[in-house]
């Protein structure tokens, strides 16, 4: 009897994951479904590039089904709940499945509901909707303040932030309007990047280009009429375009189905991923309580290590791989450079990489290899 | 060590820069003034991170040790408007 192996979302993580395993299983030895509530697959990181206008909606999606191997079915459904002792998950549009093995790759979801005013007064590009609505912000904007930063903890990709700041600046000088434009950048630490070796490149690009680091400021309430943001520790800016980060939490399956912690991040083992108390049901991605970035290369390494120790377990293979934490984010900082950042769990002040063209090359290059090479599970 | 009971506990052992920070300032927006927030990190950073973070937001830090490796600190809320 083939093995069940049911994957809950299909983001990066679940397509990774589906397609390695059907790459090295075979119908005999798996049966692989992925269900998610929508036929169209985003690439996330190009809601930065909508932003400012350099990609469309065509450059950063495909139709879901097509991206699967054979050997992986594809159920458009959601799920509504999730039984691990029972091995079961049950369908919006009725009905369940059972399991063998199942991997939780629901990503997380922005919630504003902890900040008054955040719905009404904040652009931003988390979703494409909201990335063409900033882009289409940036294109009126006639200069004036500009706050942009840190909205609320914890949020997807570290980075977007400063990226959408560098950005932001030169698209406004690109506009002429730079110069009648106030920038600053709020961020609830010490520091505008958390990491402390590359902060130093950040904060100096930052002067050089005229944005102004607030720190220490966490974003409370923003009343929308004053066109005001104030911090929980007692500060306050006026704005006339606000841009910044919403806080994100878990799936509404992971808190309804209990199996989340307050925010709706899913415990696991932090090197074989599986969900605390199970072996047959692991997490990957966003979803999880790991301290690691909520990225998609996360996701992509995580795939990688569940899939491979599922194969490895099926086969009667007493060998597995183990994630590491490992993080790499490539930072597009406008005028034809980019930086970036490696990180896991054993290197505290790990140097990130100075501003380059070739990095900035590489940001681009993968916005296509990822639907050549990374989502088919090849690398 | 201070019997000081706290109200809510961060635990943010083997968590690196800035997670400590971070999960201490995410428990705080949900604070009351005279909650007690106990914090326990391994990073070593955290020490200057949370000294840092009370001066400037106007808490009171009750204690800061380290033992075998485990930094605890101990804040009572006192700046929530």
């Amino acid at each position: 009897m083939p093995k069940k192996i049911l994957v809950i979302g299909g983001g990066d993580g679940g397509t990774i994951l589906a397609n390695r395993l059907a790459k090295k299983l075979t119908k005999d030895e798996a049966e692989i479904l992925v269900i998610d509530k929508s036929d169209l697959h985003w690439y996330q990181p190009g809601f930065l590039f909508v932003a400012v206008g350099e990609a469309s909606k065509e450059d950063i999606t495909k139709p879901r089904a097509r991206l699967y191997r054979r050997g992986v079915k594809f159920i458009q459904d959601e799920v509504t709940a999730i039984d691990l002792d029972d091995r079961k998950v049950r369908l919006k549009e009725g009905g369940s499945e059972t399991y063998d093995y199942l991997v939780i790759a629901t990503g997380s979801i922005q919630d504003y509901s902890d900040i008054p005013g955040f719905k009404e007064a904040v652009y931003h590009m988390w979703t494409f909707e909201d990335a063409q609505k900033l882009h289409s912000q940036l294109m009126r904007f006639n200069g004036g303040k500009l706050v942009v930063g840190v909205g609320g903890l914890t949020y997807k990709c570290p980075v977007a932030p400063l990226e959408i700041a560098f950005l932001a600046d030169e698209f406004l000088r690109i506009r002429g309007v730079r110069e009648k434009t106030e920038i600053k950048y709020i961020s609830p630490l010490d520091r505008p990047y958390p990491p402390r070796l590359l902060n130093k490149i950040m904060m100096e690009n930052m002067r050089e280009r005229g944005i102004e680091p607030i720190t220490y400021f966490t974003v409370d309430e923003i009343d929308p009429v004053k066109k005001e943001v104030r911090s929980m520790e007692g500060e306050s800016l006026k704005y006339d375009l606000l841009i910044l980060t919403p806080p994100h939490k878990g799936a509404d399956v992971i808190i309804n189905s209990g199996i989340g912690d307050d925010e709706g991040w899913i415990p696991v083992d932090r090197y074989f991923l599986n969900v605390k108390g199970y072996d047959d049901a692991f997490a990957i991605g966003d979803a999880t309580a790991l301290p690691t970035p909520k990225t998609g290369v996360v996701a992509h390494f995580q795939a990688a290590t569940v899939s491979d120790n599922i194969v490895y377990e099926i086969r009667g293979l007493s060998k597995r791989t183990m994630f590491d934490g490992q993080s790499f984010c490539l930072i597009e900082m406008g005028r034809g450079v980019a930086s970036a950042q490696v990180s896991n769990y054993h290197y505290k002040d790990a140097p990130g990489l100075i501003p380059s063209r070739i990095l900035h090359l590489a940001k681009l290059a993968m916005n296509k290899i990822y639907w050549t090479c990374i989502l088919g599970g090849n690398i | 060590m201070s019997d000081v009971q706290p109200t809510v506990t961060v635990d943010a052992r083997d968590l690196a820069c800035p997670g400590p920070l971070t999960n201490l300032i995410k428990v705080y927006r949900k604070a009351k003034n005279g909650d007690i927030i106990e914090v326990l990190a391994t990073d070593v950073g955290f020490k200057n991170d949370v000294q840092a973070w009370v001066n400037r937001t106007g808490n009171e830090l009750i204690s800061l040790t380290e033992e075998q490796g485990i930094i605890r600190a101990l804040i009572r809320v006192t700046a929530k408007r």
